[in-house]
């Protein structure tokens, strides 16, 4: 089967395997009645108060390895637990009619370690059994924001898992993986079935990088190309070319929230410097779009390497293998 | 036969010398190692009396750190290594290590005992004594050695090698209101005051007497403004807590920290110095490589230990750097000066191999 079969257009329309697209549509033992995924929109949905962040000691930390976060029916959001992972990404998994979404799987690759496959499938489970489907016959697709191994670790643990397709670790599978043909400009729809995800390139903190819209919540996940923490931008112009797409997207799209990937920063503003696992006062991992755009006209004002604070994010620019924020504390005269 | 009966009677017959029992093997024997002669290990294991130590010994008391280092786990949270590392140097020496999982600095505490007392240098990352159970830990190590020795008391003393420094003076609270306890004050004025440095801070040296060990204290500001080590003459070690360590060095000042190594320096040459102990480890075994901080895994630790001559290599790269913000890697440390904890750099040392090490999971 080819692989692209599940974009409703632009890349679909460029299958050739006759059949292919047919064979996939409707598939006769998915029980329960279609969900609208495309009326009353956006969905609503809640973020946590307060995410699972860490503890004073890591080897007293009794969370779990993942939090769970029903945003509403439909959508989960996943956040790895910081003493599993200092990285502690957060990973959506959206549910359609035939197909489900993860997007990003962690920094720990084995399943002895860290059992995210196991975390999935019950979450998926749970999900089937609430909307009368049989797990068996949802397609999962494990796909990540961008070519990093605190968002593809655990990739492997799905490698056996039946009626699943991974994102390849390459630029190019992962291009693929979406049918895209000009990257980065190009914007495909995936249909989970009834609701689309809107995808499109976001280069500039990697150059294999997507933005990820989810249609029936309008979240709009950006990866670690803008989070609330130190955006790292390792290529200035193709990160400037993406903010000036997710600026046109937010203007002719409705967004309810920009999400990242990471949280690095406090609720006050102050920087949790690279590595830390406990983070007590964390700020939220969604941003409004108005706070998208002051990051916009801040970063127009940008001429060279350094680090900037917008007011809602730091903007690494070109610094990563050069220097950081914090200070040694106890410098004197 | 009755002249040679008489003979007999004549000769007394040959005694044998009186011989000192030894139930654990003689310590004069050839094959025993060299520490064995400077060891009460050959005593009855309670003894009546107070047992006083000899604390005088050619060259340094002999020792070692036999085992390697706990390092943390893949995964912090399920990691299930002991919340205090602790290795027995010799009878009267203890090096403790708090867990990576636990606190990632994962300080090292130093115990050590004389005839009137112990003394423990520095305490620790982390207060809460669920997490890490310092005073519980000490406390037995105290007892049993008081039971070995014969002792019903024996004060303590607890000093830090920096007052001000979180990563080694959070355990302290934990020894608040323990009887026969001396903590050295936090303040800086009053630290100075109790080592008697307040009018020669920093080129006197103060004292704290064991009994029979006497330990001198440098002052060694650089890292910390109230830094200070510590020498033992006992086993010739300097314990130099945040200013000469295997690890990320941080200048808090450059003048007083090149200062500080040239006393450092001056010191070792005017004592015996074999180990120079530090608070933390960082770098790793391959030479100029090193973890970044935070990490709750550590595998590739390089030893604890390092040898005096480093002194001198630190002052040499001290100077260097002194007055530029910026950061200078060495095979056994690396210097921060003025500049981010997390600074980074693509200049490496001249003729130090550049090995990578595998990653972990």
């Amino acid at each position: 089967m080819d692989r692209r079969t599940f974009l409703a257009y632009n890349a679909a329309a460029a299958v050739t395997v006759s059949g292919a697209v047919a064979a996939h549509a409707e598939s006769p033992d998915s029980q329960g009645r279609p969900i609208d995924f495309k009326n009353n929109l956006p969905a609503k949905g809640t973020f946590p108060e307060k995410w699972i962040c860490g503890s004073p000691s890591c080897m007293d930390n009794t969370d779990p390895p993942w939090q769970v976060h029903w945003y509403n029916e439909h959508s989960a959001i996943l956040r790895q637990n910081k003493a599993y992972s200092y990285e502690a990404p957060f990973a959506p998994l959206y549910f359609g009619n035939d197909r489900i979404l993860l997007l990003d799987e962690g920094y720990v690759s084995l399943r002895t370690n860290c059992d995210l496959r196991g975390i999935v499938d019950d979450t998926i489970e749970q999900w089937c059994r609430r909307n009368d489907r049989d797990p068996a016959s949802m397609e999962l697709l494990v796909a990540f924001s961008h070519l990093h191994s605190d968002h593809y670790a655990a990739v492997n643990q799905f490698a056996d898992r039946p009626n699943t397709r991974y994102m390849g670790l390459t630029h190019e599978e992962m291009v693929g993986f979406w049918g895209m043909t000009n990257f980065p400009e190009e914007r495909v729809t995936l249909d989970l079935g009834g609701r689309d995800i809107l995808i499109w390139g976001s280069p500039g903190h990697v150059i294999s990088e997507f933005a990820y819209y989810d249609s029936y919540t309008q979240i709009l996940y950006t990866g670690d190309m803008f989070y609330r923490g130190r955006c790292y931008i390792s290529f200035w112009e193709p990160w400037f070319d993406s903010m000036k797409r997710l600026i046109e997207f937010c203007d002719t799209h409705p967004v309810t929230h920009v999400m990242g990937c990471h949280v690095e920063i406090s609720n006050t503003g102050q920087d949790y410097p690279y590595g830390l696992t406990y983070q007590p006062d964390e700020a939220p991992v969604q941003m409004t779009v108005e706070q998208l755009r002051d990051a916009f006209e801040y970063a127009k004002t940008v001429t060279g390497p350094g680090i900037y604070f917008t007011g809602t994010v730091f903007l690494c620019n070109q610094t990563r293998s050069t220097t950081t924020i914090d200070q040694y504390p106890y410098r004197y005269g | 036969m009755p002249q040679d009966l008489a003979a007999t009677k004549l000769t007394p017959k040959p005694k044998t010398p009186k011989r000192r029992y030894y139930p654990n093997g003689n310590p004069e024997h050839g094959y025993n190692p060299e520490g064995v002669r400077n060891t009460d290990s050959a005593l009855p294991p309670e003894p009546r009396r107070p047992v006083m130590h000899d604390y005088a010994c050619d060259g340094p008391a002999p020792g070692r750190i036999a085992f390697r280092w706990i390092h943390g786990s893949t995964v912090a949270a399920t990691n299930t290594d002991p919340r205090i590392q602790i290795i027995q140097y010799n009878e009267d020496t203890f090096v403790l290590r708090q867990n990576v999982c636990v606190h990632w600095e994962a300080p090292f505490t130093y115990l050590l005992f004389g005839n009137k007392g112990a003394l423990l240098i520095d305490s620790g990352a982390t207060a809460n004594a669920d997490h890490y159970p310092l005073r519980d830990t000490v406390d037995a190590i105290i007892k049993r050695w008081a039971k070995i020795r014969g002792r019903t008391k024996v004060p303590l003393t607890v000093a830090l090698t920096s007052g001000e420094d979180v990563a080694q003076n959070q355990g302290m609270r934990q020894f608040a209101g323990r009887p026969d306890t001396v903590i050295v004050p936090k303040p800086l004025a009053a630290m100075k005051s109790f080592y008697g440095l307040l009018g020669n801070w920093p080129q006197g040296t103060g004292r704290i007497d064991l009994g029979d060990r006497v330990i001198s204290v440098i002052p060694t500001p650089g890292a910390h403004i109230d830094g200070v080590s510590f020498y033992d003459p006992y086993c010739d070690f300097l314990f130099t807590g945040d200013l000469l360590f295997p690890g990320r060095i941080s200048i808090g000042n450059d003048r007083d920290f090149v200062a500080s190594l040239e006393r450092l320096k001056a010191f070792a040459s005017a004592n015996p110095v074999t180990s120079v102990m530090g608070g933390h480890i960082d770098m790793m075994f391959a030479p100029g490589q090193f973890y970044p901080r935070f990490r709750n895994f550590k595998p590739y630790e390089r030893t604890l230990e390092m040898g005096p001559e480093l002194i001198e290599e630190a002052l040499i790269y001290a100077r260097e750097i002194q007055g530029q913000d910026k950061m200078l890697i060495r095979p056994d440390f690396v210097l921060f000066n003025g500049v981010s904890p997390d600074q980074r750099t693509r200049e490496w040392p001249e003729g130090v191999p550049r090995i990578s090490v595998p990653r972990p999971f």
